[in-house]
């Protein structure tokens, strides 16, 4: 991508050193959730540089005091979703906030055994299972550590939808590792 | 599962109640079994969706051209000023920066080891698989780290015991940290690819000793409070487990 030259008005006093020293500590993180919600590493880079350019032009606007990890993540999201990946994503996502049960986590030490057992490539497939809606929650949560208001902030939604999606996500990735840790057990005691 | 407190169980461990209400949640876990297994279980969940999560890191090409966008004017003047620069100037700084960038990012390794080394001290819990049988240890790490290494064989009356190891990141790369006891002091031993964390300097002398070297395009670093002379025979130990 060509780099752009950016001219804006200064209306809060933030110059593109201030971007700098708040935006470049974050660029891992969100290189890491775009190749999450992308699926490919390329097409990650170009949204986390779509990303910085928008957020760079709309720096003008931001008001000092909010919170600005939220506002990238919320702008890499918003970008995403009207990628051409995004609208895919979001016409085929598998399952929709209505497909699943209520769920309360079971407290079974076998699962607690597992979960412990589960091997980082085991719970990377559980996570790219997951339907966008809940991957992007779990990741925000348990990843990037945000907090629920924040997250609330990042991806738009209430709270409460924060903390049902953040729990079904979590229900599924346990349920992916029960299953998955199962099939393991199976095919090890046949060979 | 029937207690009333269980609802607050993922609030719990994601720091989200009132601090007062935190500290009484803390309290019912101490004496409710179900509620202390579902926390026990949400947390193991949230540190394997953590270390799962962080699969992909930044490469180093990309910070270059977000710099770039921030900053284009720096860039659109480069070309052409430099360019009466005189030869051996350009080459001075040159020699000047690259000294002052490696010794810089040496420097940031370093205290990025021992920052790793004091975080393991201080806390409850040092390492993810606990045992003194490397033939334990080593398995653990498989498909969690894209290399591989061998552990130092201690003679049988050597006080040095293998205590466990975890994955840690430096310089966003993944990497081993195998924790060892010897007498009353705690010894780091960080294991990354060399390509991925550029070479960490020793250093004698202050709180702690750092024995750094290179072995097969691996980066081995020995951190501990304990004395040079046990740091330098864990060293050679690992370096002739892993000669080749």
């Amino acid at each position: 991508m060509a780099a752009t030259v950016i001219s804006r008005g200064n209306v809060n006093g933030l110059d593109n050193k201030d971007f700098e020293k708040l935006a470049v500590p974050l660029l891992d993180g969100l290189y890491n959730f775009a190749c999450w919600l992308c699926g490919d590493p390329d097409e990650a880079r170009d949204l986390v540089q779509e990303t910085f350019l928008k957020s760079l032009k709309g720096f003008g606007s931001f008001k000092e005091g909010t919170n600005f990890r939220a506002w990238l993540f919320r702008i890499l999201r918003n970008t995403f979703l009207t990628s051409r990946t995004g609208l895919e994503r979001r016409n085929t996502s598998q399952e929709g906030e209505d497909g699943f049960a209520d769920v309360v986590a079971t407290a079974d030490t076998p699962e607690l055994a597992l979960v412990r057992r589960a091997d980082t490539e085991m719970v990377q497939a559980a996570i790219a299972k997951l339907a966008p809606p809940f991957q992007e929650v779990l990741l925000l949560a348990d990843m990037e550590e945000m907090k629920y208001q924040e997250i609330s902030e990042a991806l738009d939604i209430p709270i409460g939808t924060v903390m049902s999606r953040l729990a079904r996500a979590r229900k599924q990735i346990r349920d992916h590792i029960v299953a998955a840790s199962s099939a393991k057990k199976v095919v090890g005691i046949r060979s | 599962m029937s207690c009333d407190w269980r609802e607050q169980v993922d609030l719990y461990v994601d720091g989200e109640l009132e601090p007062a209400s935190q500290q009484a949640f803390s309290g019912h876990v101490q004496g409710c079994s179900d509620c202390a297994t579902a926390v026990l279980e949400q947390l193991e969940l949230k540190k394997a969706v953590r270390l799962a999560g962080k699969r992909f890191t930044a490469p180093p090409d990309l910070y270059a051209s977000v710099r770039r966008q921030i900053h284009p004017e720096a860039r659109a003047t480069r070309g052409w000023s430099w360019g009466l620069v005189s030869a051996a100037l350009i080459l001075f700084i040159a020699l000047g920066f690259g000294w002052y960038a490696r010794s810089h990012s040496e420097n940031a390794t370093l205290a990025e080891l021992v920052d790793l080394h004091v975080n393991m001290l201080a806390s409850p819990n040092p390492v993810d698989v606990i045992s003194s049988d490397k033939h334990t240890v080593k398995p653990w790490y498989q498909g969690k780290l894209p290399f591989t290494f061998n552990f130092p064989n201690p003679a049988a009356n050597s006080p040095l015991t293998l205590i466990g190891g975890k994955v840690v990141y430096v310089q966003h790369s993944p990497g081993a940290e195998l924790v060892y006891q010897v007498r009353l002091h705690k010894i780091s031993v960080f294991v990354f690819q060399a390509r991925d964390v550029s070479g960490a300097g020793s250093a004698y002398g202050s709180a702690f000793t750092v024995n750094s070297w290179q072995q097969n395009g691996l980066q081995y670093s020995v951190v501990t409070d304990a004395s040079k002379e046990d740091a330098e025979q864990l060293r050679a130990l690992l370096e002739e487990a892993n000669r080749q």
